[in-house]
Formats: C-alpha cells, structure tokens, sequence
C-alpha cells in the first residue's frame, strides 16, 4: 500500500486538493452540490478534460502541445461551416474534421521526431499557421450555428447524465487502457523518461511520439466540435483558454512536464479543480482577475507539493526514512 | 596526423585536423540562415515601396519592433540559460497597467518607473527562487506567474485604458539626430549586450544554459543563477512595457500575452538554441526584425493581414530547421 | 601533521548509509590512494571533501583546522580541487575558458580579458606538460580523452594543496594515462597531496605511496604501499577473498559465423572494417580510447549511418537502427556505453526496464500480459542475481553493479545472440566484474557471439579468445593464442607498422 501512495503521491493530492475545493464551494455558496450544479461542473470539466486527454500523452512523452487552440478552433468553425446548422452533413463533416485534426497532430509529431524540432517550437508554428489559415479562409468573421446534434452531445442529457459527461467516461477509460495496458503507454512513458535510452532500447520513437501528437490534434478537433454545441456557434479566440487549462489540469494532476510521469487519472482532478475554481470565485465575489491570481497560486501549491524537493524536505522533517535515491541522484542539488 | 598548433596531441583521436571554418558555418547555421531571410525580406519590401532604404524607415521599423525586442532580450538571457520565460506577458500586461494609472507629473513618473523595473527585477527574481528551491520547472512557474500578474492587472485596469502624460508619450518618440528614441534604445541595448556577453555574469549563465551539472561542480550558485537570470528577463519584460506605453498611449491587461511566445520564436529564429548555451542578442534582434518585416511585407502587399501569422509560422519553422540540422551535426561531431 | 584528517565522517540518503564513521588521514607529500568497491563511500567521501555533498556528522581538519565546505568553491577557495568521474567542463566554452571559468581576469568594466586568459593557458600547458588540444576549441567538439586531460588541467589551474583525481585515467589512453601518474608524483614531491581513486590496482600500485581501502561507507584498512599485497588489498575491499576475477576461458568457438563485416565504414572514425565474429566466441576490440570502436559498436547496432555489408547468420541485414536490430534470435544487441544516459530509464522501475526492449515478447495486438511479463522479470532477476528489493524499485536506486546486471538482462531478453559489449565493466565494483566475466564465457559456451570492447587491457587478454585492435578507424591486426597480451595489443595499437619495422 505504501508504495502504491508514494508512487502515485501526485495523483492522490490532486485528488485531495479537489474533495477541498469541493467542500470549500459548498460551505461559501451553499447549493453547490446540487445535482445541476454538479452537472454543470462536469460539462465545463468534461471540456478541459478532452482537450487535456491528448495534452496528458504529449507532456508524458516528453513534449507539450501548444497547437491545441487553434486545431480546437478550427474543428468548431469548420464543422459549423460545413454543417450550415444541420445534422445531415456531419456524417461527412464528423470524422473529416477528426481526422483532420489528428492529421495536424500527426504532422506535429512527425516535424518533432523526425527533424529533432522542439515541440514548444513545432506546435507553435503551427498553431500560428493554423491561426492565420482560418482568417483567411473565412475572413475573419465565421457566421453559423451549431447543428442539433452537436448541441445535444453538448448540453444534452441521457438520464441524470450530461452525454458530454458519458463522452468524457468512456475517453477516459480508453485514455487509461492505452497509458497502463497497451505496448504504446509503456513505450510513451519510456520516451519521455529519456528518449536516448528508449531508442537503445529498440523502441520506435517516431511512431510512438507521433502517435501521441497525433491523440492531442484529435482531441483538440473533438473538444472544438463539442464546444460549439455549448456555446450554440463558432467564433474566433474561442480556442485560446484551452492552452493555459489543458497544460494547467496536466501539471495540477500530477505529470512531470519534464515528461514519462503521471496519468490521465490525474489530469480529471486537474480538469475539475479548473473548473471548480471558476464556480468557486463568483461565490466569493471575485473577479477574472482574483480567478486568475488563484489559478496561478494553485498551479504553483500544486507543483511544489508533487516536486522532488518537497518531498525530500517533507522526509527531513519527519526523520528522513522515506526518500530512497541513490547517493548519486543526489550529486546535484543546490545547496 | 600533421603537427600543426597542437601541442602534444599525437596519442588522441585520429580526424584530429578537423576543419575550423566548416564546423564554425554549421554552428553559425542558423545565425546565417536568419541573416539571409531577413535581406530576403528587406530586398522584397524594397522592391515593392519607396524609400524603404531610409533613416525615416528605420525609425518606424526600430519602434514597431523595439517592444518586441526587448521582451526577447530577457527571453534570450532566459534560453541561454536553457530555460523559459512565459512570465513576461503578465509583466508586460502590469507594467503597462500600473504606468497608464500611476504615471503623472515628472516626480511621480519617476517613481513608478523606478517602482515597474523593481517589480520586474523581483517577480523574476521569485520565479529564479521557485525553480531554484523547489525544484520545479521554469515552463510551470513562469505559467503560474504570468497567471497571477494577469490577474493582478485585471484587478487593478479591467479593461484597455488609462492616461499617459503627454511629455512621455513625446519622449519614446522624439527624434534626436535624426535618429528616434527607439534607434537610440536599440543601439544602447547592443552596446548593454556587447558588455554583457563577456563579463562573468553572461559568461556563467550560458555555461550554466550549456551544462548545468557541470557548471555546479564548477562552484556556480545555481540559484543564483536563476535568480539573476529570470530576474534580468523581468527586467527587460518591465521595459518592454514602458516602452510599449509610449506607443500605445494607454494601459492594456491583456496585451502582455501578445509577446509571450513571439519573444520566443524571435529568438529561435535568430538562431538561439532553446537547449541553452548557444546564440546570442544580435540574433534575436534579427528576428525581431524578420517578425516586424513581414507585417510591413503583408500590408504593402495590401493582402489579407491575416497572412502575417501563417508567413511569420512558416519563417519559424524554417529557422528552426536550420538549427536542428546544426545541432544535429554538432552532436555527430561530438563522438 | 596531516594534511587532511577525517574522522567519523558519516552520510546517510534517507535509509540508506553511505557513509559511517569512515577515517582517512593523508599528509602533504604524497600521493593517496582511496580504494573500494562500487558504492564502498569513496565518492561520497571525495564528494564531501569537494563540497558537492555535506557531512552527516563527523571532523574534517585541513591543516589542523576543521573544514567543511558548503559548494564546490568554497572547497576549492580552500585549496582543494577535484577532477570529478563526470566531468564538470561546460560543453559550448572554450578549452581555455573552460579551465578558467569563473576565476577569468577581468577588466575594470567587469568583462574577461581574453589576451590574458590565452597567456595563462599557454603557461599552464608548458608548466604541467599538459597534452591538450587547442585552448580556442569548443569543448564539446573534443573527445572524451581530451576532455578529461581538460578536466585534469583544469584542476591544477587553481593550484591546489589538494588534488582529488576520481576514476581520472578511466578514459584515458595508456600515454595520457602515464602523463598523469608521473605528474601525480611530481605534485607530490612539490609538496601537495593527491588523493588518487581508482580501480586499476596496477595503476595504484604505480603511483601511490599510502592507500586507505573502504567497504560498506567505512575505513577498512590504511597502509604504506610497498607493505602490503595486491591480494590483500583485494580481499580488504572485498570482504573476502576474491576466487578468480578471470574465469577459465575454454575455447567454444564453432565455425559458424555469427557476425560477418565486410567494409564498414561509419562516419569519420570507422574505414572500411572487415572482421568475422563466430559463434561461441568472444572477440575483444582493443586499441586506444576513439580510434572508432564506439562508432563501431553503435554502427553494428544502426545507430548512425553505416556503410559496407554486415551479415547475421549468414543474413545480410541493414543497421538502420536499433528496433531494427533487435529482432529476437536473429538480432544483435547492444549494452551501451553510458549506463545511465544509454542504457537505463533511472526513475522506472527494475521491471519497466527489463522488458523495455521485449515488449512484443508479453503482448497481444499492443495489449500487455502482466502476468507473462511478471514471468521474464522473475526468470532474469533469478538468472542474473540482480539485488533489488522487489521488481518495482526504481532501477537508479541500484548499485552501478546491478544498474549494470539490468541492461544486460534488458538485451539478453531480447534473445539476440550476437552482443555487443561497450566496455561493460566501466565504474562496475570487481565482485560484479568477475561475474559479467563468467556471464560472458557461459553464453559463449551456449552458442552466443560477443563483440567486446574494453578500456582495460588485462579484461581482454584473459577473456577474449581473440583480440582485434583498432587503430585510426581500421582493424589494425588481430591477436589469436599465445600472441594476446598487454604489449602486444599495446603496440598494434600505437605503431605505424612502418614506424614498429624501423
């Protein structure tokens, strides 16, 4: 059991930091956790969480996707584009704009593996380029309405569950099979770890990075489409939170930006600790700005508490038995 | 093996001779490489408008660029450094905050300059502290903090605005022997960086960018280091956004985000390298150059300024194509 | 009085102690050797003597006065330098600013003099006798050897009292290697005390005039060394008399070529290489440190271009990398020359790492079989006696010994029988040595070919059943019988033949 909370330390206190904010809510605005209120969170989480399910493998493989905005924009205009508010068309439109956007991800994947282009660099290339492209195609002013059945995986409820919610479960499900069952979790988290060792060790890592890229550009294109039907049309800029809140609901469940850490597992505390926040400051009667501030302190609380040094430091208080490294792991540290 | 000027070398490797001005070219690849796109540009603006090869021009130009350029300066100090600094947008947004609302006569001015270079020196000088103590990553840190000084200008300017004296406004864009105040900023800043390059302190830091382990046992103070390092970026980021003031005449809370990751990219396409270590302040300058050309480029060209993204995207990619090319034969020749 | 006078010095990393109650008293005037096995406390020692890690408890007196310093600079303002085993050379300055980085002469504006930075240099190569490549070179553009004869000159620059050389002549050439221990001794007839850590007994036995021997983080013995014996060094770090460190080396070669190269070449350093590997067999690859064995190795394993034909088994096959290569009994592996850059994943577990390169082995359309793969973990820590608590503990926890056992069992799970072994017992303590060397010999016997390179001479005279040695980038002959021995592969190794006729 020990070893199981040490190893899985980040994850559980993000967890922790959100039962917290959970009761925090509910004892400033009373009502909180109410069933609506609840399903409200767990829609507007569901979103952060999408866009973050693509992002989780990124920053475990070692990367970070920076495209995620403009891919999640793109998805939305074009499939309202295409549909011209009618469920007929996204038959076609559907799966074009997902594969699409896992087409961007892939060419992001490939520029990184292939030509040793860092992905901070890559991903933001293109996310300009991708930026620019729809200005121009559309011109800057995209004018249509999210068809129906968008509107209803949205908002739409099956039973007392949001169907975006539904989405959200079984993502997740599959995102947690891939990371700790299948042959391409194990290969993302030993890319990530180090990609000199990996490649020694036979490991694709081109087909393995790419293939990770290629998960966030689908889900970013996913996210887009989803997020229309929340908020009835497409429009320019409607991308750009969902850069600081995917790496933001990584880091605050508990991965290592450094990559081969961490779990999608986390990233839902992460999702939902967002999103409580945003509910949580109107309560109190603070605004964008006080949200913002708080957004800041609690990705700092949240990384300092899952860093190395705090757990060293956190084992020097209490008699220093639980840290294990090596006395050569320890050969640079600052004094 | 020849006994040309080495001493004693005759037991070491074979291939001894290796050829002085081709590894120079390929380590000054991308240096190079931005060299030539930026005559491209210039040439091709040329051709298409008059008197593009005059002072006048000059002075426009240096103005449209210098807020970039000297968000990029910290950035450049920062990934020499071999870390990042996302921070920057929120000092930019405060700054520009704090001067629209505080600036008044020639007393109080002064004062609340004084006043925004010290906050910049300082917040960098804690995210120099987080990364150091805690161990955590400059990516999360500087996230946070640009997080947190966004919100702290929210709070204080919700929305673009404010006043700045007219004496200011008049005095970031006189002209003085025919030369504009940002020319004359810019000249200032190269001889800052001439200086800077070869004292302890600029030499320490890209070492440290270069290797950080070995400048440890070197006897560096790594935080130190970090502190001096992300506290110099805050300080250009806090200059970045006086200036800024002098050409937007108001206070923006938002503007900062604009020059977070165009600080960046102008640097890589200068031919920095975001693995540390490598690069240096003239090719930052020709990016922020190459980045203010295309935007000229793209109106002269009356086309869609929607354009600017995609080319500048496109610029981008190639830049850092040549470095990872040159950083790839750098480590082939490494063995 | 002694010059450093250490006592009680303990150090723990949370349970585990690395260090207690060690003693080591050395005097002005000689040069000290500091011997142990792989995790006895002598680099945690010399790592608190060097400021990089803090005493528990315990006196340190320099000269008589106590001493403990907090970094790095503050040992060396005290006078005590040291040439770490991982280098502390900043790859992207030059030669020259690298040996004076941070002590630079300066200007009154605060920037470095670069006219006298060149001076002092010069002045150091001609007083030391340093043979080091060009001060204007970029350190990252030098070979390990360069860089470590950097490192050395780098030390000295600050003109020690005390000079801590750890594992100093593990990569370097057997003529920088007696350039070193002939300065060794020339320092401490000037009067500084060199504390000398190092593996190789003959090398000890050369320069040293005391030895202190740790084992398990404590001082086990000191003595004069002319007054003590090689065996009873061995059996003081060891605990226990060492059997054999060589095992017998009964010859099972078949005829069967297992590896066939013909005209290899990669990069700048590998021409044209022919050799043929056979099954049983292990072939040595001799020669001076970066006359293109690395190249080769990694080449034979596809990474980095090669050129010219490489047969497996009698099947021409291209190296185009290692997932190529490591293709089951076909394939070739590869134990790295960086164990921990190379060859491990520090912060996965044991078993992460034992299956890293074989997880097609336990799983099924990219679905893993927890259970099959817990079987190949069990059956290799068994086969390998790796010491690990439980298969889970994070492999960077483990002794350099076992770190080592790890990559080997990581590639013997492959079941490719032709290995390349890069200096598989660098840094390794001589109990684990001995058993990779009886490894070795097993596989060969059970039909394996191994490829192994060492930068000791003595592992391959008594391993290898033949030796090749490698000058300039070509084989440049190769040793079978009675012919093998240290001169021998010496002199292949540094002779033009033209040069060796005359």
């Amino acid at each position: 059991m020990i070893p199981f909370v040490s190893r899985n330390r980040a994850i559980i206190l993000a967890y922790l930091g959100m039962i917290v904010l959970l009761f925090l809510t509910s004892f400033f605005s009373p009502g909180f956790l109410a069933g609506t209120h609840i399903r409200t969170l767990s829609v507007l989480a569901a979103f952060i969480g999408i866009v973050a399910l693509g992002q989780t493998f990124v920053i475990i493989g070692g990367g970070i996707d920076l495209s995620v905005p403009w891919v999640l924009n793109c998805a939305a205009i074009l499939m309202t584009l295409m549909a011209k508010g009618q469920n007929g068309p996204l038959l076609e439109a559907i799966p074009l704009i997902l594969a699409a956007g896992a087409a961007v991800g892939a060419l992001n994947g490939a520029g990184i593996a292939l030509f040793g282009v860092p992905p901070i660099i890559m991903t933001l290339a293109v996310n300009v380029i991708l930026q620019g492209a729809i200005l121009v195609y559309t011109g800057g002013t995209p004018q249509a309405v999210a068809p129906p059945l968008i509107q209803f995986l949205a908002v739409g409820r099956i039973g007392p569950l949001p169907v975006v919610a539904i989405l959200w479960i079984a993502l997740a499900a599959a995102a947690s099979f891939l990371l700790s069952r299948t042959s391409f979790g194990r290969r993302l988290y030993a890319v990530g770890s180090s990609a000199t060792v990996a490649e020694f060790s036979g490991v694709p890592i081109v087909r393995t990075t790419v293939l990770a890229y290629t998960l966030s550009g689908f889900t970013a294109a996913l996210a887009g489409m989803l997020l229309t039907g929340y908020t009835a049309q497409a429009y320019l800029g409607m991308g750009d939170p969902y850069l600081f809140t995917s790496i933001a609901a990584v880091a605050i469940g508990g991965a290592s930006i450094l990559g081969g850490s961490g779990h999608y597992i986390g990233t839902i505390a992460g999702a939902f600790v967002l999103t409580i926040l945003t509910g949580l400051l109107p309560a109190l009667n603070l605004s964008n700005g006080a949200l913002l501030i708080v957004y800041g302190v609690v990705i700092l609380i949240t990384v300092s508490l899952a860093s190395e040094a705090f757990s060293d430091l956190a084992a020097a208080i209490r008699g220093g038995f639980r840290r294990q490294s090596a006395p050569d792991t320890a050969r640079v540290e600052s004094p | 093996m020849s006994a040309g000027a080495e001493p004693v070398a005759s037991a070491f490797a074979p291939g001894g001779a290796r050829r002085d001005w081709q590894t120079k070219l390929v380590d000054r690849g991308p240096f190079l490489v931005a060299c030539v796109m930026l005559a491209a540009l210039v040439a091709i603006y040329g051709s298409l408008r008059e008197g593009v090869f005059t002072l006048e021009e000059l002075n426009i130009d240096t103005a449209a660029a210098l807020t970039l350029l000297l968000a990029a300066t910290g950035q450049t100090i920062v990934l020499l450094r071999g870390g990042i600094d996302l921070s920057i947008g929120g000092m930019i947004s405060f700054g520009t905050v704090i001067a629209a609302t505080q600036f008044g006569d020639f007393g109080q001015t002064a004062g609340w300059i004084v006043a925004i270079l010290a906050i910049g020196l300082g917040v960098g000088a804690v995210n120099g502290l987080l990364i150091s103590i805690l161990r955590l990553q400059p990516f999360l840190v500087t996230l946070a903090t640009w997080s947190i000084l966004s919100g702290a200008a929210l709070l204080i300017l919700p929305t673009d605005g404010g006043q700045l004296p007219e004496a200011w406004m008049s005095g970031g864009n006189a002209t003085i022997l025919g030369l504009s105040t940002s020319v004359w900023i810019l000249i200032v800043l190269l001889v800052f960086w001439a200086w800077f390059r070869s004292t302890r302190l600029g030499i320490t830091i890209r070492a440290t960018g270069s290797n950080e382990k070995s400048a440890f046992l070197s006897g560096v103070s790594l935080t130190f280091i970090n502190v001096a390092t992300y506290g110099l970026s805050g300080l250009f980021a806090a200059l970045a956004s006086l200036y800024l003031t002098t050409q937007t005449g108001a206070g923006s809370p938002t503007i900062g985000k604009d020059y977070i990751l165009p600080s960046v990219a102008a640097a890589v396409i200068g031919g920095i390298s975001l693995f540390g270590g490598r690069g240096g302040l003239v090719g930052t300058v020709i990016g922020a150059f190459i980045l203010t050309i295309i935007g000229n480029l793209v109106f002269v060209l009356s086309v869609s300024s929607y354009w600017q993204p995609i080319v500048s995207g496109v610029i981008l990619l190639i830049a850092v194509l040549a470095s990872s090319l040159a950083e790839r034969s750098a480590r082939r020749s490494l063995t | 009085m002694d010059l450093i006078d250490a006592s009680a010095v303990s150090k723990r990393y949370g349970g585990i102690a690395a260090l207690s109650a060690a003693e080591f008293h050395a005097k002005a005037g000689e040069v000290h050797a500091l011997i142990g096995e792989n995790g006895a406390g002598k680099s945690t020692f010399i790592q608190i003597l060097a400021g990089a890690v803090r005493a528990d408890a315990g006196t340190i007196l320099l000269a008589g006065k106590p001493y403990a310093a907090a970094n790095p600079s503050a040992a060396q303002a005290a006078g005590i330098s040291s040439v770490f085993q991982e280098l502390s050379l900043i790859p992207d300055l030059t030669v020259e600013e690298n040996i004076w980085f941070r002590r630079e002469p300066t200007t009154p504006f605060g920037t470095v003099t670069r006219r006298a930075i060149r001076k002092q240099t010069i002045d150091l190569f001609e007083r030391y006798a340093i043979p080091a490549a060009r001060p204007d070179q970029e350190v990252r553009r030098l070979n390990l050897a360069e860089r470590q004869v950097i490192e050395i000159a780098k030390a000295l620059a600050r003109d020690p009292r005390v000079l801590i050389l750890d594992e100093a002549t593990s990569s370097l050439a057997p003529r920088e290697t007696e350039w070193l221990l002939a300065l060794s001794q020339k320092l401490a007839a000037a009067g500084k005390l060199v504390i000398y850590i190092s593996h190789r007994l003959q090398e000890v036995r050369a320069v040293a005039s005391r030895i202190t021997i740790f084992r398990n983080g404590a001082t086990v013995a000191a003595h004069d060394m002319n007054a003590v014996g090689d065996d009873q060094i061995i059996s003081e770090m060891l605990g226990r008399r060492l059997d054999r460190l060589f095992p017998e080396r009964k010859p099972t070669a078949t005829d069967r070529i297992a590896l066939r190269i013909r005209g290899v070449s990669a990069g700048q350093r590998v021409r044209d290489i022919d050799l043929d590997l056979r099954e049983g067999e292990v072939l040595g690859v001799g020669g001076l440190q970066g006359h293109g064995q690395r190249e080769l190795f990694q080449a034979l394993f596809g990474i980095g271009k090669a050129k010219g034909s490489i047969e497996l088994w009698g099947r021409q096959v291209s190296a185009r990398g290692p997932q190529y290569s490591l293709t089951g009994r076909e394939g070739i592996a590869l134990v790295p020359e960086d164990r921990r850059g190379q060859g491990l994943l520090l912060a996965k577990s044991v078993r992460e790492n034992l299956t890293l390169a074989v997880i097609p082995r336990f799983s099924r359309l990219g679905i893993l079989s927890r259970r099959r793969e817990k079987a190949l973990v069990d059956e290799m820590i068994e086969f390998l006696r790796i010491k690990a608590k439980n298969p889970d503990q994070p492999a960077g926890t483990l002794s350099g010994g076992n770190q080592q056992k790890v990559i080997f069992g990581k590639m013997l799970l492959t079941e490719a029988r032709v290995l390349l072994l890069y200096d598989p017992t660098r840094g390794v303590d001589v109990g684990t040595k001995g058993e990779i060397f009886t490894l070795m010999r097993d596989l060969a016997a059970r039909g394996y070919a191994i490829l192994f390179y060492s930068s000791d001479l003595p592992e391959l005279v008594h391993v290898a059943d033949r030796v090749a040695v490698m000058r300039n980038g070509t084989v440049a002959g190769v040793l079978e019988g009675a012919a093998i021995s240290e001169d021998n592969i010496l002199k292949a190794a540094m002779f033009e033949p033209r040069a060796a006729a005359s």
